[in-house]
């Protein structure tokens, strides 16, 4: 947990997304402490992605401020701290798995990583595949391909964006072990979804409407999916 | 100290990443590499360009310029050439001003630009292949451009190629360095545009006021080396390379934002592209550069608009033209910034038709594509309608019909691009009044054939993965069907141009003017026969299905009979 002179791993003010007239995200004000699980919940159009993609740097606000660990959003800094998985992955089309990994490992200064690469690959299914291309893989395998070089890296930040899409069920019990493995060992986790059955695993809910904030709070005061329509 | 040297350390760490990542990529594309194959393609692509750079030197001809032209085209030239490289350098601030130009790969965007590797370290071997490429090309450009002027104006052959290759090799990668730059400080749409528009109007100053100030006139007067040298051409060199340095001194401040947009959408572009599908490539190309339907109409269709023919009181009779109706509110909702790109084509168009009456003939081809790039941004209402097919299914008209209905506002509109180019005209001649009237004549002729060759365009769409017209046609016949989609639409608006080469040739007794005029029927012959092309393609395409499929079942061998032996 923050300690009053540490900073939060994600901290919002008046975050706000507009394209021309089109509000995508209301002023957000939203602070999440070190080491929290977060779900952020809401039908398509709420703002979920928009706010994630602005917290990885991918997106600039129209107004007001996104941290990480005190610095900027999408400085060398909060790169350093976070890793985000997009909902459709994004991969070269002409990298092995393994050589994904090995270029996200020096990408981000990772030591001792073929271990670990080793786990994830197996806890995934991804074993017999590690040499292949993941352009001749199916939606899910890419899924997974996806989550290994979001895990591979050290991060204290976990930006997740509707992980589950595509995956089959041993890998979505896995993935979601994984996130488990994650927050026990000191990282915050933020994961955007639709599916209802994660959120009773995490300790803090938002629910947003619209762009709109309309519940933050513990996920089992409320019946979320009639807040957020 | 140790935290600096710690993050050079970590730089030097990444650009050693980035290069190996790099050399695998491309270790594994140049796996299946096919040595022969690369040399037939080298073959192919050098007989290609051989055979255009002799048919281009073919119709510029031999024929030198005398001495007072000669040297009226070294004292114009770098003006005119300065005008034309700074409408480029406006181009390239104007992309600037909305992210361009680097375009990085969306897997680059997502794994190396969200690492913590410095931005410059992750952009900068990019920003410099884009540079190296627009000179090669830029380069390439110039050593034709060099080549058709040698074959005209005095000097050594080899000065106007190395001149041509330098002035292109320098103001391609100086209009990129410009637009880096612009979108590595953060300029904006506004303020890029702005900033393009101020370049365009310096050159533009030049141009009228014959002087020397402005940067693109500096490059153009190293293009008129071979007739005179003038030490201020060295300028033009310098200034580019400060632009290029600069514009790679601030490629770190990119927007990501805009980064992902671009390679998302280039990407998508160059696969429509290798589709030939030309609609596509036109609707990405305005999302990359963000040209939406304004929100706010230009103006509202008045119900005598719609109602043109008879102005009765019943309301009811407005809903009599739907189809032309229709046409004048997507028109009404035209960005600003394309009615201006269509502007600046027609006068394009304009100054080349002046250029070609005066024995610049391949300039022809430009003014054609001028009208036919303009065409295809005037047929939008009609190309709206092309791009939603379950909206024609619900019609009762015939599709035919419809199409060439909705081609009147069109019509009108490319009238109007028409007369921007013969006001040009009159402006670059001085006001001659053989310009108006040659322009007159010209006008409607290349507002039609524009119009015609951006209809066959959009109307014939992208070619289907299977065609069953194809699959009945010889390999040699197919190819040949493929070919003609690709030329026939711009062939068609560069037709509407007929009139001006004609006019350079008065016979006795009749006038530049006259001749123009007598090849204006056939001319209009070619678009009326583009109009019933539309109108019974659809009912040729059955008729020819249900031929076809006649013709197979008579070729069906008779069923046997059952139990028969």
């Amino acid at each position: 947990m923050a300690t009053p002179n540490q900073p939060h791993a994600l901290a919002t003010s008046g975050l706000t997304k507009a394209y021309g007239d089109l509000v995508a995200l209301e002023p957000v004000d939203l602070v999440v402490p070190d080491g929290q699980r977060l779900v952020l919940v809401g039908h398509n159009g709420s703002g979920k992605t928009t706010l994630l993609r602005m917290a990885a740097g991918l997106l600039e606000p129209s107004d007001g401020s996104v941290e990480i660990f005190g610095a900027p959003a999408g400085s060398d800094d909060a790169r350093a701290a976070l890793s985000y998985l997009p909902d459709s992955p994004v991969l070269y089309d002409d990298l092995s798995v393994l050589e994904h990994i090995e270029y996200t490992c020096r990408l981000h200064d990772a030591e001792d990583w073929e271990d670990r690469a080793v786990g994830l690959l197996t806890d995934l299914g991804l074993t017999e595949r590690a040499d292949d291309l993941p352009s001749r893989f199916s939606r899910g395998l890419r899924q997974k391909t996806a989550i290994v070089l979001a895990l591979i890296r050290p991060f204290g930040l976990l930006l997740v964006d509707e992980p589950f899409v595509g995956l089959d069920p041993p890998g979505r019990d896995a993935f979601i072990e994984l996130m488990d493995d994650a927050a026990a060992a000191g990282a915050t986790v933020v994961v955007a979804t639709h599916q209802m059955e994660y959120v009773a695993k995490v300790d803090r809910c938002v629910a947003l409407r619209d762009g709109a904030v309309v519940y933050d709070g513990p996920p089992g005061d409320v019946d979320v999916l009639t807040l957020v329509g | 100290m140790a935290a600096i040297a710690e993050e050079t350390s970590f730089d030097q760490a990444s650009a050693i990443t980035l290069a190996d990542l790099r050399r695998a990529r491309r270790r594994r594309r140049t796996e299946d590499f096919d040595v022969a194959e690369a040399v037939y393609r080298v073959y192919i692509t050098a007989v290609v360009l051989g055979i255009a750079v002799w048919v281009l030197s073919g119709v510029v001809g031999d024929q030198r310029l005398g001495a007072a032209t000669a040297a009226k085209a070294a004292s114009r030239g770098p003006q005119v050439v300065g005008a034309v490289i700074g409408l480029g350098f406006a181009v390239g601030l104007r992309s600037g001003g909305r992210g361009g130009p680097l375009v990085i790969e969306a897997a680059d965007v997502r794994h190396v630009l969200l690492s913590p590797v410095a931005r410059a370290v992750a952009l900068r071997r990019p920003a410099l292949r884009q540079l190296r490429f627009g000179a090669a090309a830029g380069a390439g450009a110039g050593a034709l451009a060099g080549l058709l002027a040698y074959r005209r104006l005095p000097g050594g052959f080899p000065a106007w190629l190395a001149c041509g290759a330098l002035v292109g090799g320098l103001a391609v990668p100086t209009g990129l360095g410009l637009a880096m730059m612009v979108s590595g400080r953060r300029v904006g749409r506004i303020g890029g545009a702005a900033l393009g528009a101020a370049v365009a109007a310096w050159s533009a100053v030049d141009l009228a006021a014959h002087t020397t100030t402005s940067p693109a006139t500096f490059l153009g007067d190293v293009a008129l080396w071979p007739l005179k040298f003038r030490l201020v051409g060295l300028a033009g060199v310098a200034v580019g390379a400060v632009a290029m340095s600069a514009g790679l001194a601030s490629v770190a401040g990119v927007s990501i934002e805009a980064a992902e947009r671009r390679a998302s959408l280039v990407g998508q572009i160059r696969f429509a592209a290798t589709l030939r599908d030309l609609r596509t490539v036109v609707v990405l190309r305005r999302q990359l550069s963000q040209e939406q339907p304004r929100q706010t109409p230009w103006f509202r269709v008045p119900r005598s608009l719609a109602y043109p023919l008879q102005r009765g009181p019943a309301a009811g009779q407005a809903r009599r033209f739907p189809v032309w109706r229709r046409g004048w509110h997507g028109i009404a909702r035209f960005p600003g910034v394309r009615f201006l790109r269509m502007a600046v084509l027609g006068a394009v168009a304009g100054a080349c038709s002046v250029a070609v009456y005066r024995g610049t003939t391949p300039l022809f081809l430009v003014a054609g594509g001028a009208m036919y790039v303009a065409g295809l941004d005037a047929i939008e209402p009609m190309a709206q309608e092309v791009d939603h097919p379950d909206r024609w299914e619900s019609y009762t008209g015939e599709r035919g019909i419809l199409l060439l209905r909705q081609a009147g506002p069109s019509i009108v509109v490319m009238v109007a691009v028409a007369v921007v180019g013969v006001a040009t005209a009159v402006a670059v001649t001085g006001g001659a009044a053989l310009a108006w009237k040659i322009g007159l004549v010209v006008a409607l002729p290349a507002a039609l054939a524009g119009v015609g060759g951006a209809t066959i365009s959009v109307v014939q769409g992208a070619p289907a993965a299977f065609s069953s017209t194809d699959a009945m046609l010889p390999p040699e016949a197919a190819g040949a069907r493929a070919i003609a989609r690709i030329v026939v639409p711009p062939a068609v608006a560069v037709i509407g141009f007929v009139p001006v080469l004609v006019a350079r040739h008065p016979s006795k007794g009749i006038s530049s003017v006259g001749a123009a005029a007598g090849v204006v029927a056939p001319v209009l012959l070619v678009v009326a026969l583009v109009g019933l092309w539309v109108r019974y393609r659809d009912a040729a395409r059955a008729w020819f299905k249900a031929a076809m499929e006649e013709a197979n079942t008579a070729r069906k061998p008779p069923a046997r009979p059952a139990g028969g032996h």
